[in-house]
């Protein structure tokens, strides 16, 4: 019995939307705009954490990095900067002693200079004095020719690994392996470019060159900045042996007497997490003030609509009740009505977003090339939960004017003219 | 006194004792019904006259059970109705009453079949039943072949047919008539009449609401009222019978 008046209901409300098409589509708008907002949201958080998890692996999630800075920022800035640099001597000392990892390098980084090749030059970058170890990492892999070798490492050679945006800005896409490059009056070869690697929020990792640690020194001098250690676990599991054993270490070298502070830290990408948590936070933030909003605006459009649908209706609602319907019936018939309106605003929202979401997702990153983490098709849970939301502010905009429907006088009714 | 004689015969299914309606107006009270006792028996063919304001729409209200009496007691079938919540009400209005009312009350954008089974859709009855009944009431008022039609595409007396369908089609205790050939022209308004004349031959038990003594002429006992008061109820000795050129 139930289930026959529900699906009578739903025709009801179908045969109701039909007849007033204009009207309907008008009244169910500000619904579109909400379950758009929700969609669309959505659709760009997944995409960026799609991202993420990409650099993330490129980053290394198995990877630590002993620094003097601290990554996530969360330490006083100040105090940072008063740590003693980590000197090339102490990373390579450790990077020699450590047992537990499966790889240990020292990282030197100079920011701040310009690297030319013939009338060519580019600034923005850095270069990075590292060993040879660094190509058996995962931002270590070439996209064209290869990386230095143990030989060309330990002997200092001029050779040089460009970034992924670095070649595209000296050699706009022109094969670079052979070809000279200069920075600071000295001759590189280049000799290989790394994989693109960066997404919209990390676009540094395709802006760095690789050298041997003493070509490096021998441009930028052997000191006066801090070299920072990369550590590879092998996988997640070691990594708290790892980091108890590089702290114990650390200490040991830098000289820290028992009770004092660490004057290093011990990075990872976890570190990060948390600062884009903050961000997408923010993004959900204000993309729910939106979408309430607009779902407030979608169920006034709705409830007056379903009010003028009662006034209207009246005369039909006293027939319906001469001939036996409850009140229950009524007012299912009307919340019916009300969540099938708004559940076809956001079918509405559904169709024009996908539409949006494929054409920006094709032709946008042609233009800006960072949005190229964007995904042409919609989720299906986005459109599952927007689905039960738009019936859910349906019904809850359906209630009053249910609830009058249901509750008038079925003389009074039959009396209207209409 | 010949109306006692005949209750003794017949099974009584509406006892209404000493019921009042009082209507609050602002600040005024409208006794639209004073007190009214009245019983009326299975297969009766009823007809309840009055000039407007004489208080018969609120007795049929009250009969129809759409209202409730403010006052008196009011049995169908030995259930005391004056008592009864919104929902039951509905429920003997769904199984036990058939209205045809003045303005015929069809759903305009609905088929005349889709009109005579909506109170099955209340019922609770499946689909293909629904069809089944709704088809035979239909056939019984002489429009099996009308059953696509929207109610304007129908003529005036066609369109009251189909409310006439639409109130057999549950099989009720009683329809109830209120003025039912009040827009119709008079031939028309006649070939309704002597629909219900059939009904009432039938084995059925009808109650008329109307103004107009040619109307009242079919029934077997009218009862005129006045002021909320009844004024008189008696047998009509003339009650007129089937008239062949009416026939359809």
């Amino acid at each position: 019995m139930k289930i026959n008046e529900i699906t009578e209901n739903i025709k009801i409300a179908f045969e109701a939307m039909r007849v007033n098409k204009l009207r309907s589509l008008l009244a169910s708008l500000g619904v579109v705009i909400g379950i758009s907002f929700v969609i669309l949201m959505g659709w760009v958080l997944s995409g960026l954490d799609q991202a993420l998890e990409d650099t993330f692996n490129i980053i290394g999630t198995d990877m630590l990095y002993i620094d003097k800075w601290e990554w996530a920022g969360g330490r006083n800035w100040k105090k940072m900067r008063q740590r003693k640099n980590i000197t090339y001597d102490q990373a390579t000392e450790f990077c020699e002693k450590i047992k537990s990892a499966e790889l240990a390098i020292p990282n030197a980084r100079e920011f701040g200079y310009k690297i030319k090749y013939k009338n060519e030059e580019y600034q923005g970058m850095s270069f990075i004095g590292t060993k040879w170890e660094h190509s058996m990492t995962p931002a270590g892999a070439t996209l064209i020719g290869r990386h230095f070798t143990q030989f060309e490492d330990d002997i200092g050679s001029n050779v040089i690994v460009l970034g992924y945006k670095v070649h595209q800005a000296l050699l706009n896409d022109g094969d670079p392996v052979g070809q000279y490059v200069k920075i600071e009056g000295r001759k590189f070869l280049v000799i290989g470019v790394i994989k693109k690697q960066g997404t919209m929020l990390f676009d540094f990792v395709d802006n760095q060159c690789f050298m041997p640690i003493k070509a490096f020194q021998s441009v930028f001098g052997r000191s006066g900045r801090s070299v920072s250690i990369a550590i590879k676990a092998g996988s997640i599991e070691y990594l708290d042996e790892i980091r108890a054993e590089s702290e114990g270490l650390m200490r040991q070298i830098r000289n820290i007497k028992p009770g004092e502070e660490n004057d290093f830290s011990i990075n990872e990408t976890k570190a990060f997490e948390s600062t884009i948590e903050v961000l997408r936070l923010s993004v959900w933030g204000v993309g729910i003030g939106m979408t309430v909003l607009s779902f407030m605006v979608g169920m006034i459009g709705i409830m007056n609509i379903m009010f003028v649908s009662v006034t209207e209706r009246t005369k039909e609602i006293g027939i319906r009740k001469a001939v036996g319907a409850k009140k229950r019936t009524i007012w299912i018939q009307f919340i019916v009505e009300s969540a099938i309106l708004s559940f076809f605003g956001a079918i509405i929202a559904f169709v024009g977003c996908s539409a949006l979401v494929y054409l920006t997702a094709t032709f946008l990153p042609k233009i800006v090339p960072a949005t190229a983490f964007l995904s042409p098709v919609l989720p299906y849970e986005l459109l599952l939960i927007a689905s039960f939301v738009s019936i859910f502010v349906g019904m809850l905009a359906g209630v009053i004017p249910a609830v009058r429907a249901a509750n008038l006088d079925p003389v009074e009714a039959l009396r209207r003219e209409n | 006194m010949e109306l006692k004689e005949e209750n003794r015969n017949g099974t009584t299914l509406i006892e209404i004792e000493h019921i009042a309606k009082i209507y609050r107006m602002g600040t005024e009270y409208v006794h639209a019904l004073r007190d009214i006792t009245l019983q009326i028996n299975k297969n009766d063919y009823l007809a309840i006259m009055g000039p407007s304001g004489s208080g018969k729409s609120t007795l049929m209200n009250i009969i129809g059970c759409l209202d409730t009496p403010t006052k008196g007691k009011y049995l169908f079938k030995e259930m005391d109705v004056s008592e009864m919540t919104d929902n039951d009400l509905a429920s003997i209005r769904n199984k036990e009453i058939g209205f045809v009312f003045q303005t015929f009350n069809l759903l305009s954008r609905s088929t005349s079949l889709k009109n005579v089974e909506l109170p099955l859709i209340y019922g609770g009855f499946g689909a293909s039943a629904r069809h089944e009944k709704a088809m035979k009431a239909m056939e019984n008022v002489g429009l099996g072949d009308r059953v696509n039609h929207k109610p304007n595409e129908l003529s005036g007396g066609q369109r009251q047919r189909v409310a006439v369908a639409r109130a057999l089609v549950t099989e009720p205790s009683i329809i109830l008539a209120d003025e039912p050939t009040g827009n119709l022209d008079s031939k028309t308004g006649l070939e309704i009449m002597n629909l219900f004349n059939e009904l009432w031959k039938a084995g059925n038990t009808i109650i008329v609401v109307t103004h107009e003594e040619e109307v009242a002429r079919f029934a077997k006992r009218i009862i005129k009222l006045r002021d909320g008061l009844i004024e008189h109820d008696s047998v009509n000795h003339h009650q007129r019978a089937l008239t062949e050129e009416a026939q359809p």
